[in-house]
């Protein structure tokens, strides 16, 4: 039957081709397609109207600001799922607080949620953590218990135990992050990553230049790397 | 055609040789769409990734790069859809043909220019360490699909397709 069915030049006993069914699939390839990339073209914008967690700021990349009057500026663009952000802030987190505390900088962090739904689980839990002002605490947390990436393990009750393990009030999380709060938030951060040209995590941005680790011999996971960068600035 | 078609169809010599390169025909369709389709399947559930894959070869505005980053997963399924079925083969060959090709110089230009990204053609993709790039690697397998995209492009006829259909 299926030598029957080969090319034109085979000759099959109908010369005819019959273009019905191939003008379905392409139909139907086109619809899935043009759909497909509609929908992640307009789901990936950046929205105006937004619950904006509290802190955060539409002029700084949508990320969450401390010491808004100071300088220089440092943004740190982090995927809480992204093993080498957990390197960044095991090497750095107390030296980037210590910064923020003695407000020698001001330090915006960027929630990136790229790595699939666990990050944007665990970053729309980093708004609901801000809600109650808990946003650094709640970073440094979910560092220090970091699952493997795509795991699957970050769903919202394991995310929701992991707040009140840290002392958030369970039911003020859980409504947050149950009700999506802040997930267009996190699309604005990532629109605005994108603009930034923020093409890995984590990345430090120092007054608008982007320092890159590995790059131009700059290595920002060890303590005397990552001062380094400060000194360049001005943080001591 | 049809009259080339009465010739070949007499002489059992070369009707066995049509019949091995709509065999061909067949592993080039499943090679090339296979191979798009998987890598555009991988990056729809992370789209970030693959607009940051697409900027980091700092080939076009920023937000063209993202854009195109966007929609290129889902052009790759359905390109790799329609070789897997076998539509439209000649055209869908020579789409992905000159994709690759694009590809190619993309790659190519990346590494001229000294950068360290990872090709980013199955998800990934961005910077890494100059160490691990893969630049020529990555531009024979491209060259390999470029060749079976081709190949459709000059011969379409092969086995399973649904271009065969009614025929």
């Amino acid at each position: 039957m299926a030598s029957k069915n080969r090319g034109p030049q085979r000759g099959g006993r109908n010369n005819q081709p019959d273009p019905i069914t191939r003008w379905i699939v392409i139909g139907m390839v086109l619809l899935v397609v043009v759909i497909g990339a509609v929908f992640t073209v307009v789901s990936n914008k950046s929205a105006s109207n937004v619950a904006l967690p509290p802190g955060a700021s539409a002029a700084d990349g949508y990320g969450i600001v401390f010491n808004a009057d100071k300088s220089p500026t440092i943004n740190i663009w982090e995927d809480f799922q992204c093993p080498s952000c957990k390197r960044f802030e095991d090497t750095n987190g107390a030296k980037i607080a210590e910064v923020i505390n003695q407000g020698k900088a001001k330090v915006v962090f960027n929630t990136l949620s790229f790595l699939g739904p666990e990050s944007v689980v665990a970053g729309m839990g980093a708004g609901c953590a801000a809600d109650q002002g808990k946003f650094l605490e709640y970073k440094k947390f979910l560092y220090d218990n970091q699952q493997q990436e795509g795991s699957g393990t970050w769903d919202k009750p394991y995310i929701i135990s992991m707040a009140t393990a840290m002392g958030l009030d369970e039911t003020k999380f859980s409504a947050c992050l149950n009700t999506d709060k802040y997930r267009k938030w996190l699309t604005n951060v990532s629109a605005a990553g994108g603009e930034a040209n923020i093409n890995g995590t984590p990345t430090v941005v120092i007054d608008g230049n982007i320092i890159e680790s590995d790059q131009q011999g700059i290595n920002y996971y060890t303590p005397e790397g990552f001062n380094a960068q400060l000194v360049k600035y001005g943080i001591n | 055609m049809s009259s080339d078609g009465q010739v070949i169809e007499n002489s059992p010599r070369a009707s066995k040789r049509e019949e091995l390169l709509d065999w061909l025909g067949l592993f080039a369709r499943l090679a090339l769409g296979g191979v798009v389709f998987v890598a555009g399947a991988i990056k729809i559930p992370t789209p970030y990734k693959a607009a940051a894959a697409m900027r980091a070869y700092e080939l076009l505005p920023n937000s063209l790069a993202s854009f195109f980053g966007y929609i290129l997963p889902w052009f790759e399924v359905g390109l790799g859809a329609l070789l897997i079925l076998g539509v439209f083969t000649r055209l869908s060959g020579l789409v992905g043909a000159l994709l690759m090709v694009l590809f190619i110089g993309a790659i190519a230009s990346a590494w001229a220019r000294g950068l360290s990204i990872d090709c980013g053609c199955f998800g990934g993709g961005g910077e890494i360490d100059p160490s691990q790039t893969k630049y020529l690697q990555e531009i024979i397998r491209d060259i390999g699909l470029a060749i079976c995209g081709f190949y459709l492009y000059y011969r379409p006829s092969s086995r399973f397709a649904l271009d065969n259909r009614g025929k």
